[in-house]
């Protein structure tokens, strides 16, 4: 609040000596009479405000509108300001003078926290009521100063910056823009509670702009004067982008000062901001009583309806027990839901609002499913429906003001604060190089997951999707995208570990997604990735502190499913085959790990289901002695070890084991098996 | 009547007795004055609630504004049930008392479970050597 209190300290002990140079031209009994007047220009604006939105809600003249509570105001108003120079008398050069008397009187301690522009009250209330809204860009800009010069007060020398702001044409520019994309006239029964300074923009110019502006960058609250005034106009939309500009309709306090230069005037208004223009286009579709924000254009018809509702709600009566009870209006609780509402709003709900789709749909089915069984349910339950938008223009996060020393950083609603940027050390321990390593396959497989949902959000759409054309381009986007993750997948090399995959394996983000990742696979492709895991069983078993495996068992008991006899026996070898650096097989160290065990269940599984069906099988030489030989194996060492439970226990395992081996062995090792599992290993 | 069907809002719950739970473990009692689309509070005739055991202590403090992004959860009080409760309410010295005698008892335990497991050669491992961060 520095900046404010220094103003104040002048104003209180010289006022007019130190600052404008030009005090000469201030008539001497303005003093006495400023202070009556500053009152009377503070309720003259206010009075001027619910004219302004009046007028806009209403499209009435000011001048013809009986009701004109500011006259009497505005007469004082113009009485005591009389004595001030007469800016419409001397031209624009220099347009200096005008400000001084206007910055004089925010050097008022106390009530005041809007710079506003008390000189133009009284050259509009001179000009009629009427012509109040005839240039206002000519009008504004001469007020637009004072404001930012006593934003800018402590120093002297603002004024030369300040007369640049308004030739910027980026400003200039927005004024017009508002001006040209006015809003038309809605209903009385308008629910938003405020208006949005961007609108009134287009009426005042630069004050409030230039307020706004210094304001909106802390997501201050911003109002225009003490008692909050719930009829305004809001276009939240406009809000949000804003750079950090959330107006709520409670009192601000005043924001610790930034250094405001010209120049971030310009980045506000300038090309890279988000333009509060598209906004102001009129909607088309404009409910009754009820504007929807934003290039929407409308609402969906059952929150049109839902809000009408809460509209003609009449106006609860204050709880007669609780006086605080009515401290947040009805207006600002709408204008919250408004708010809420429009986040809502999104070009692919499926997306950007999975979880409360998914839910949705399960309720739905539900009711169908009822609905067929039972009778039919009078009332579905209400569902949320916004409809699809255009996102808003990517705003940018970080903002350099040339001369600056650091960022300034831009906040929005969608995204509230940006952290500090992290910058990656680089170190160059030996420890931490695992780890680094385990970091990028980290970052890598995170960025891919990415990847991987565009994949199964187009896969999905294609189901629904009847044009043949998009389908097959799906499809080719489908295909290049599971090409892009299977290869990059295989390639991030841990420890330069040299088998492919494993390095993503490792990590449990990794086994998911590749657990995700493999319906989409070619058949040899997700060959391959079975005959890796089976290969590496071991080192995955024993890294597997996570125990995140199980979750690609699904996955690859699909894959098996799939298998051709001679594929199978070549996974089934390796389980038998000794380990290069200890003596256990595979086997045995997948008899303690679930799903090492459960894998090997399902090979089997695959076998039997094979060799027992009636399908021509197509085997290699020397398959049926494999095959044979590893049952045996197989079957021994699962009647001689403990077992841990499998995920899923096939059912036809003991019936395989029943063809090659004697009772006596069969029977331990069903006992074995059930003892795991301690369910019956199989109906026969 | 909630007027976005699936979304959740704190329009319903105003001026409603709410507890809320801070993430620096400090739970409140107001009623909820006003909200904002971040969910920043204002609690109204608020007591900061000291829990230790099934004791409890209220301490007076008035107007809180929380800032949303603070907020663990909230839910509102049922008046009908506030009060009658296994929980024993006591003086404010007295549960800052107990208070403090339960923190000193975690530290020395959570002291003695790391030396014990130094002693066995074990170590807790370190959040940077885990997965899925």
């Amino acid at each position: 609040m520095g900046d404010s209190e220094h103003p104040e300290k002048t104003g209180e002990s010289v006022p007019d000596a130190s600052w404008p140079e030009n005090g000469d031209q201030w008539s001497d009994k303005g003093e006495e009479e400023d202070d009556e007047c500053e009152l009377l220009q503070e309720m003259a604006e206010e009075d001027e405000e619910i004219d302004l939105y009046n007028e806009e809600t209403f499209g009435l003249d000011e001048a013809t509108s009986g009701d004109n509570p500011a006259a009497d105001p505005m007469d004082l108003l113009l009485l005591c300001s009389d004595n001030s120079p007469t800016p419409q008398s001397s031209p624009p050069p220099p347009p200096i003078s005008p400000s001084p008397h206007s910055s004089h009187s925010p050097s008022r301690p106390g009530s005041r926290v809007w710079p506003h522009t008390p000189t133009g009250r009284p050259q509009r209330g001179r000009a009629g009521r009427g012509q109040l809204f005839d240039d206002p860009a000519v009008v504004k800009t001469v007020e637009g100063r004072p404001s930012l010069k006593w934003m800018m007060a402590p120093q002297k020398s603002s004024r030369p910056p300040v007369a640049s702001i308004l030739q910027d044409q980026a400003i200039v520019g927005v004024i017009d823009r508002s001006r040209h994309g006015r809003v038309p006239p809605v209903s009385p029964n308008f629910l938003s509670p405020m208006r949005p300074f961007s609108t009134s923009r287009g009426r005042r110019g630069p004050p409030f702009v230039g307020s706004f502006n210094q304001r909106c960058h802390y997501q201050n609250p911003m109002v225009p004067c003490s008692p909050f005034r719930p009829q305004r106009l809001f276009s939240p939309q406009q809000q949000y982008n804003q750079p950090g500009g959330f107006l709520s309709p409670s009192r601000p306090p005043l924001s610790t000062p930034m250094p405001h230069t010209p120049k971030l005037m310009h980045l506000q208004f300038g090309t890279d901001s988000p333009r509060p223009a598209p906004f102001y286009s009129p909607s088309t579709n404009i409910m009754q009583g009820f504007r929807a924000p934003g290039p929407v254009a409308q609402f969906h018809p059952q929150h049109k309806r839902l809000l009408s509702q809460r509209q003609q709600r009449p106006h609860r009566k204050p709880v007669s027990w609780d006086p605080y009870s009515q401290i947040m209006t009805d207006k600002e609780k709408e204008w919250i839901i408004r708010l809420q509402m429009i986040q809502l709003q999104s070009k692919n709900p499926h997306l950007d609002d999975y979880y409360y789709q998914e839910y949705y749909q399960r309720i739905e089915a539900k009711l169908a499913e009822e609905e067929i069984l039972g009778d039919r349910l009078k009332k579905e339950p209400p569902k949320l429906t916004t409809p699809y938008v255009t996102k808003a223009l990517s705003y940018i996060p970080v903002v350099h003001i040339e001369g600056s020393l650091g960022q300034v950083a831009v906040s929005t609603c969608f995204s509230p604060r940006r952290a500090i940027d992290a910058v990656h050390a680089n170190t160059s321990d030996e420890h931490r190089d695992t780890r680094r390593q385990r970091l990028e396959v980290l970052s890598t497989i995170e960025k891919l997951y990415i990847v991987l949902l565009e994949v199964e959000e187009a896969n999905k759409m294609k189901a629904t999707v009847s044009d043949k054309d998009e389908e097959r381009r799906l499809m080719q986007n489908i295909k290049r995208k599971v090409d892009q993750l299977y290869n990059e997948l295989r390639c991030t090399n841990l420890l330069d570990s040299g088998e492919e995959f494993i390095s993503c394996l490792l990590i449990s983000k990794g086994k998911s997604m590749l657990a995700r990742l493999l319906p989409f696979l070619s058949p040899d492709a997700s060959l391959h990735i079975l005959s890796v895991v089976t290969k590496n069983l071991p080192v995955l078993m024993s890294k597997d502190t996570d125990e995140a495996l199980p979750v690609l068992y699904p996955s690859l008991r699909a894959v098996i499913d799939r298998l051709a006899f001679s594929q199978l026996i070549r996974n089934l070898k390796e389980f038998t085959a000794t380990l290069p650096d200890s003596k256990d097989t595979r086997l045995t160290l997948a008899c303690q790990n679930k799903f090492g065990l459960s894998l090997l269940y399902a090979l089997l599984s695959q076998g039997e289901r094979l060799l027992s069906s009636d399908l021509p099988m197509e085997p290699s030489i020397g398959d049926f002695e494999t095959w044979t030989d590893t049952v045996f194996h197989v079957a021994r060492q699962l009647s001689q070890t403990t077992l841990v439970e499998p995920l899923l226990l096939p059912s036809n395992l003991l019936t395989l084991f029943c063809r090659y081996l004697d009772k006596r062995t069969v029977h331990q090792l069903k006992n074995n098996m059930e003892s795991a599992t301690g369910y019956l290993a199989v109906a026969s | 009547m909630n007027y976005m069907p699936g979304t959740a809002s704190l329009i319903e719950d105003i001026d409603k007795k709410h507890l809320v739970l801070l993430r620096d473990g400090r739970t409140l009692i107001g009623i909820l004055r006003s909200i904002d689309q971040f969910a920043n509070l204002v609690l109204h005739q608020t007591v900061e609630r000291i829990h230790v055991g099934k004791k409890f202590g209220d301490i007076p403090r008035g107007i809180f504004v929380v800032r949303g992004e603070n907020v663990v959860l909230l839910g509102e009080v049922d008046l009908d049930k506030e009060y009658d409760q296994i929980l024993q309410r006591v003086s404010i010295e007295e549960i800052l008392e107990e208070q403090r005698t339960e923190q000193q008892a975690k530290q020395e335990s959570e002291r003695l479970k790391l030396q014990a497991v130094k002693e066995r050669g074990l170590s807790i491992p370190k959040a940077d050597t885990l997965d899925d961060f």
